[in-house]
């Protein structure tokens, strides 16, 4: 009996309830059909923030002076899970990075060729920095064949620690030094590509090529702000023991960073100036 | 290069006095050696103060240049200094001296014979700024959570402004000055400016020369003034109630305020003892002791708290020599010979994605109706703080630019382009490779600027950037 009576309870509640807040009519728009095809989050679509803060211009200036996490809210004592994917997404994506290869068509796209390092393979390559130097007999007589020699600069691209860095930044520092070479009347010799490089491997590349300068896109070592990091290093006359204090960089390029563009057009200059003060690294007055 | 010291000189003609001031500023790295190069001025000293001296007049509306020429001379003579050594400044023109009949001349040609990169500047709004950047007001701004305003009264006007962490808010000029109302020591009244007898009309006020007043009458009219005008600040009377007192105004209505720094001519006398007797306020043949003892009383009445101003007679030509050049991007574009450019007017275009071509036709064509008049260089243009551009789409931009400036302006010479984000050395070489060969182009960044603005660009230093100037007026 009491059951018959708590469902009847429950019928006379649910007739009021239906009067007093009647249904909206089914005319469900259907979401409207997009080219998207799974599920794309922008860094907007990431973003959380203080619900009301005590002195909003303050955070606000503080939040935009840095990519770090700073002022994303909290569940208790701990990060939103927002938060916490997120972090696990950059993480991954730095790892992906570093495991990733550079695609066969961006490369044809510049018309560079590719050469190895003795990396022999990705874990070789983490483990033992020194064979990221060197690069195999082959490659060394591939760069003979087809490289202009003693050029005046040298162009060499490497996926180094980031794959996705070249990917990202190419097509806009590229195309922007090769102009600032232009502009500054410099004249590249035959530009290639290197597979499994190491910073120091402009060392064993400037002894086979010998030219006045070089300039290596490299890779950088992904963080989790950005897994898309290039650097540019920069030698005159790059040898056999030369010292890191010999060399030049400029350094997190990529969009959010250091403009790919505007490194790419800086690059002239800094190479001009190499050639002109024959010397670079430390000692070299920009 | 790490750092580099210029000298800048601040020159200020105001309604009742004339002073100048030698600074130096110093140019320092602020990126890592990994990073592209930037440049920030790191450090401003002041290293020499003039005295300060009556503006010379010719007659009532004409000021005395050669008395001012010789003035500068001496003073550059007791600092030992040359021209070629001044790197860059102002000379500013305030108050009721801007309106003299022979300002802007003067203006140009002490501009041209004070250094090698100095600037005319004028204008009520930016005489405002440039007094609270001297003052400290801007500076306490940065350390405070409300709005710092800064009143810097002189003899002519009241030149107010709203200052928030470090950035300009709104600015506001009055018609309240010391020198409006010139009086003998026994009262009688030698003139009234005709600036404030709008006000005066408007309060029913009878203030005619040969008049003699009481110090009771006298105070009574500084306090009116004075409450009007902080009336006004504090949002009680509108803007627009009170048009017969203000002179300029950046907005219709001001936000809140919480602190005010009061500098000028004015602001010194206001840490003077009140005059008691009608000899004491006529020490400078003017109200102005009784209008700074009356300013005070009034700022009691008011929920502002009145913070001390580091600079007070001072504050604008410190101002004009010390904050008013600013450095653009080191990596930039630029053509040495093409500079320096002074006065260039500046169209500020819209970059969006389609309709590109036609739209920036509209906007050019549009600065060339305004600026017909200048052949070589009809304006600078100005882009705005865009998103990150691939150098595919700057390529096709910097076409698009060239291809319409030369069509419109055959007669030509340089290109002038000023962009907000780090693009210029990119954006300069694609001009120069791709788009117009046959003319100079001077492409520089960093550097805010808006449609309306005026930019002086000054010879480049250390060969990677060039000191600028952003003035808000029109000149003729």
């Amino acid at each position: 009996m009491q059951d018959k009576q708590i469902e009847f309870i429950v019928q006379k509640v649910m007739e009021q309830l239906q009067k007093q807040f009647p249904a909206a009519p089914e005319t469900v728009t259907p979401e409207p059909v997009t080219e998207t095809t799974g599920l794309f989050f922008t860094e907007e679509d990431w973003q959380t923030s203080i619900p009301k803060p005590v002195y909003q211009e303050g955070t606000s200036e503080l939040t935009s002076s840095t990519p770090a996490r700073i002022g994303v809210w909290r569940a208790g004592t701990r990060p939103l899970t927002k938060t916490m994917l997120k972090l696990q997404f950059d993480h991954a994506a730095a790892i992906d990075a570093v495991g990733g290869e550079v695609l066969e068509k961006t490369l044809q796209e510049f018309d560079l060729f590719t050469v190895e390092t003795c990396y022999e393979n990705k874990e070789v390559y983490l483990k033992r920095p020194d064979k990221g130097r060197v690069l195999t007999d082959a490659a060394v007589q591939t760069i003979k064949e087809k490289c202009m020699h003693r050029p005046q600069v040298q162009i060499v691209v490497s996926d180094g620690l980031s794959a996705s860095a070249v990917e990202t930044n190419l097509k806009d520092v590229y195309p922007a030094l090769l102009d600032s070479l232009k502009i500054n009347n410099l004249t590249p010799g035959t530009p290639f590509f290197v597979k499994g490089g190491r910073v120091a491997c402009m060392d064993h590349i400037g002894e086979i090529l010998e030219p006045e300068v070089l300039v290596l896109l490299i890779g950088e070592r992904p963080g989790l702000v950005s897994a898309s990091s290039l650097s540019a290093y920069m030698c005159y006359r790059p040898r056999k023991g030369i010292v890191e204090s010999d060399r030049n960089v400029i350094s997190n390029i990529h969009p959010l960073g250091t403009p790919p563009i505007e490194a790419g057009a800086h690059i002239g200059t800094v190479l001009r100036k190499m050639l002109e003060q024959k010397l670079s690294g430390v000692k070299l007055e920009l | 290069m790490t750092r580099e010291v210029i000298k800048s000189v601040g020159i200020d003609i105001g309604t009742s006095t004339t002073k100048l001031i030698m600074s130096e500023l110093t140019l320092g790295r602020v990126s890592s050696h990994f990073a592209l190069p930037h440049f920030e001025i790191i450090d401003r000293q002041v290293t020499y103060e003039s005295d300060i001296i009556s503006t010379p007049l010719k007659s009532e509306d004409e000021i005395h240049l050669q008395s001012l020429i010789n003035w500068l001379q001496r003073e550059y003579n007791r600092m030992g200094v040359s021209l070629p050594d001044i790197k860059s400044g102002a000379v500013i023109i305030t108050g009721e001296t801007a309106i003299k009949k022979n300002a802007d001349a003067i203006l140009h040609y002490l501009a041209e014979r004070s250094g090698d990169f100095v600037v005319a500047i004028a204008g009520a709004s930016l005489e405002g700024v440039l007094a609270g950047r001297g003052s400290g007001a801007y500076e306490r701004s940065k350390t405070q959570r409300g709005v710092v305003a800064n009143v810097d009264i002189g003899g002519g006007t009241a030149n107010v402004v709203l200052f928030q962490q470090g950035k300009v808010l709104e600015t506001i000029t009055f018609h309240v000055g010391g020198r409006l109302v010139e009086i003998s020591s026994e009262g009688e009244i030698l003139a009234v400016s005709p600036s404030l007898r709008p006000w005066l009309d408007y309060k029913g006020i009878s203030l005619k020369n040969g008049m003699s007043l009481s110090l009771e009458q006298f105070r009574e009219v500084s306090k009116q003034l004075c409450h009007d005008m902080l009336g006004c600040l504090a949002g009680k009377t509108s803007i627009a109630a009170l048009q017969c007192l203000v002179h300029s105004s950046s907005c219709e209505t001001l936000p809140e305020i919480h602190e005010v720094v009061i500098s000028g001519g004015v602001g010194r006398l206001t840490h003077e003892l009140p005059p008691a007797r009608l000899p004491e306020v006529a020490i400078y043949n003017d109200i102005g002791p009784l209008l700074a003892s009356e300013l005070m009383e009034a700022l009691k009445r008011y929920p502002f708290h009145v913070a001390a101003a580091a600079q007070t007679t001072r504050a604008t030509v410190i101002g004009a020599g010390m904050q008013s050049t600013k450095i653009s991007g080191a990596t930039i574009s630029i053509q040495p010979d093409q500079l320096p450019l002074r006065n260039i007017p500046v169209v500020k275009v819209q970059v969006s994605q389609s309709g590109q071509e036609k739209q920036l036709e509209l906007e050019f064509l549009k600065g060339k109706e305004l600026y017909a008049d200048h052949d070589s260089l009809p304006f600078a243009i100005s882009l705005g703080g865009l998103p990150y551009m691939p150098y595919q789409q700057l390529k096709e931009l910097a076409c698009i630019f060239g291809t319409l400036y030369t069509r419109l302006f055959p007669s030509a010479s340089v290109l002038v382009v000023i962009c907000e984000n780090d693009m210029a050395k990119a954006l300069g070489q694609l001009l120069r490779l791709y788009s117009v060969s046959a003319i100079d182009v001077i492409c520089i960044d960093q550097i805010v600027i808006d449609h309306g603005d005026y930019i002086d660009i000054g010879e480049p230093l250390h060969d990677t950037m060039v000191p600028v100037v952003v003035k808000t007026l029109a000149f003729s």
